[in-house]
């Protein structure tokens, strides 16, 4: 009845798709994207792949009958049907999908190991087809965190919109709020903080680092761990500082997600005042924003 | 019929064998697939607009929902991206969609509580027949876990299994030991990730691993799998009949017992001994009905 597991890849066995999960963490709320902004780098930066035939030593065994409709038997390694390749592209999708729900880059490596399998070869391809999905029937544009970083995020092109959380019945993360206060911060001062002025700071708002927060848990866990591993934020040693001291500075998804004429909108409407009231960082966000016009080569103008 | 409908995925009319073994092969094909895909969604499949494309993730974020709240956030969606336009029904909204949707082997499906009859949504994958979702998302021990709870919960006669019986595997999972303690906190994100339900300190399926997981429970356990004897979808609670053991979904014995006063079982005539749930009204904001699963009560035949 169900066709023979075979390694990694498309198996049918539920022991072998155990095998492939990955180290979960906490499943976390489900959610959809942060703040977008929708860069053009592609990712097909991929290096075309080589030549070699449809690697793997496995004999060829034959492709999966053609009525079957449910799970795909063995990866053939020779000849792969269409509907072999489409599976495939929908099982990468998904796996994209699932793992950016938990706002941790996903690494080429895992890729390859969880979903790509036999398919290695033509992986590229595969990620490439994956992400023109992702993009027109969700809406997600999947982007290299850094130029040869090998991992990948999703960028919601769609505007988030308050009423959303409505709708989700729930407030979204609240730990948004604490990020863009922080990232608020980090601009303000001159795109890096130390981090005993963030605390400083934040104290005024009744969060402490010591101290259980009735909202953000552990404060001082997300802003030095988990903002830091999605990568919203970078934390860094101050060299030759007694006692230690860190500093802060935005990450690389921070500057695919958002932008500074955003932060600075929304620290201005904080104070209630105008973004120009800071003339300072207005000058420096107008540029970041032209940058980001000139980079998008026939895209529309940002919205600012 | 509230009973959850599915739909397997229809062969695509293009079945290309590739003859050639070289890379170069398989890109020509990679081509014909992404071309397939662009043509596709142009010609016949539908339309993804953005309004469509709100719709989805919203749903993906939940996981599961109510048809209310599913019109609740079409009627969003809409607001935001398009206001002007006629909402359309609901249900052509979705097959728009899936239409989509099926080149990714994924569809917006919809089923039914299996206590009180509620319609529900959720986004399942029609190609893997495995807790492919919950792989993503949980490491292994926890997967052996939930498939721990499943088994038992498939063999109980309840459609539950208990806290107890099921901590009790712990020592037989598969992965990183686990102990008791953790496990009771896994069972509880499988609750809070719609998984499971709980009730009473027993745990039964949530409509969402119902919706996701029917095919692939019918395929692994065909003997202990029960089956609706209305709907002929998998059954996991629900009342029996005393005297042949034929099984049926609450919403089921409430739709097909409506109007009869001396309900009998359709199998073997005899007297259906239950109280029968009511049918769910989605006009009526009520709580949920009726719905003790396998009330034995005697003979009482009220509606």
């Amino acid at each position: 009845m169900l066709q023979k597991p075979r390694n990694r890849g498309r198996s049918s066995g539920h022991a072998e798709r155990v095998r492939d999960a990955s180290q979960g963490g906490d499943p976390g709320a489900l959610q959809a994207g942060g703040d977008s902004r929708a860069p053009r780098d592609c990712v097909a930066e991929e290096a075309p792949s080589t030549s070699r035939g449809p690697g793997g030593s496995q004999g060829a065994r034959g492709s999966s009958p053609q009525g079957a409709r449910r799970s795909l038997a063995s990866p053939t390694v020779g000849p792969r049907t269409q509907k072999q390749l489409e599976l495939k592209v929908s099982e990468l999708v998904q796996f994209l999908l699932i793992k950016d729900q938990k706002k941790i880059p996903i690494k080429r490596a895992d890729i390859l190991k969880h979903v790509v399998g036999d398919y290695k070869d033509i992986f590229p391809d595969l990620l490439k087809l994956a992400a023109e999905r992702l993009q027109y029937v969700f809406g997600y544009k999947l982007v290299e965190l850094e130029p040869k970083s090998n991992t990948y995020i999703l960028i919601n092109t769609l505007e988030p919109v308050e009423e959303d959380a409505e709708v989700r019945g729930d407030q979204g993360t609240p730990t948004t709020g604490l990020l863009m206060i922080v990232l608020g911060l980090i601009f303000m001062k001159g795109n890096t903080i130390k981090e005993t002025e963030v605390w400083d700071f934040l104290r005024r708002l009744g969060v402490y680092p010591t101290k259980k927060h009735l909202v953000f848990g552990d404060p001082k866990k997300l802003i030095t761990e988990d903002f830091v591993r999605q990568r919203y934020l970078e934390y860094r040693r101050i060299p030759h500082t007694d006692p230690v001291d860190y500093e802060f500075q935005w990450g690389p998804r921070t500057n695919l997600e958002t932008s500074k004429m955003k932060v600075l909108k929304f620290v201005a409407k904080v104070h209630n005042q105008d973004p120009k009231d800071w003339p300072a960082q207005y000058c420096e966000a107008l540029a970041d924003e032209e940058n980001r016009a000139r980079s998008q080569p026939s895209g529309p103008a940002p919205s600012s | 019929m509230g009973a959850p409908r599915s739909r397997s995925p229809r062969p695509k009319g293009r079945r290309v064998r590739l003859a050639a073994v070289p890379a170069s092969a398989v890109r020509a094909a990679l081509g014909r697939l992404a071309r397939s895909h662009m043509q596709g969604s142009a010609r016949r499949t539908g339309i993804m607009t953005d309004v469509h494309r709100r719709f989805l993730q919203l749903l993906m974020t939940h996981g599961v929902l109510e048809e209310r709240d599913v019109k609740r956030m079409q009627k969003h969606c809409y607001k935001v991206h398009d206001r002007n336009a006629t909402i359309d029904k609901l249900e052509d909204f979705i097959n728009n969609i899936n239409s989509v949707l099926e080149s990714l082997y994924i569809e917006i499906k919809r089923g039914v509580t299996e206590d009180d009859g509620r319609p529900i949504y959720a986004l399942v994958n029609l190609a893997t027949t495995s807790v492919s979702k919950m792989a993503m998302d949980f490491a292994e021990n926890e997967l052996d876990l939930f498939r721990k709870a499943l088994e038992l919960i498939i063999d109980s006669e309840s459609g539950f299994a208990s806290s107890t019986n099921i901590l009790n595997l712990v020592d037989q999972l598969k992965g990183k030991k686990m102990k008791k303690k953790e496990a009771e906190q896994v069972l509880q994100k499988f609750v809070q990730n719609k998984w499971l339900i709980e009730k009473e300190g027993e745990f039964t399926l949530h409509g969402r691993a119902i919706l996701e997981m029917e095919q692939y429970i019918r395929e692994m356990y065909p003997d202990a799998a029960k089956i609706c004897n209305i709907c002929h979808s998998l059954l996991i609670q629900g009342q029996s009949c005393e005297t042949c053991g034929i099984r049926m979904h609450l919403p089921c014995v409430a739709k097909y017992f409506r109007s009869n006063a001396e309900p009998r079982c359709p199998h073997c005539n005899d007297y259906w001994p239950h109280e029968l749930p009511e049918v769910f009204d989605p006009e009526k904001e009520r709580e949920p009905g009726i719905s003790k699963s396998n009330k034995k009560s005697l003979r009482s035949r009220r509606h």
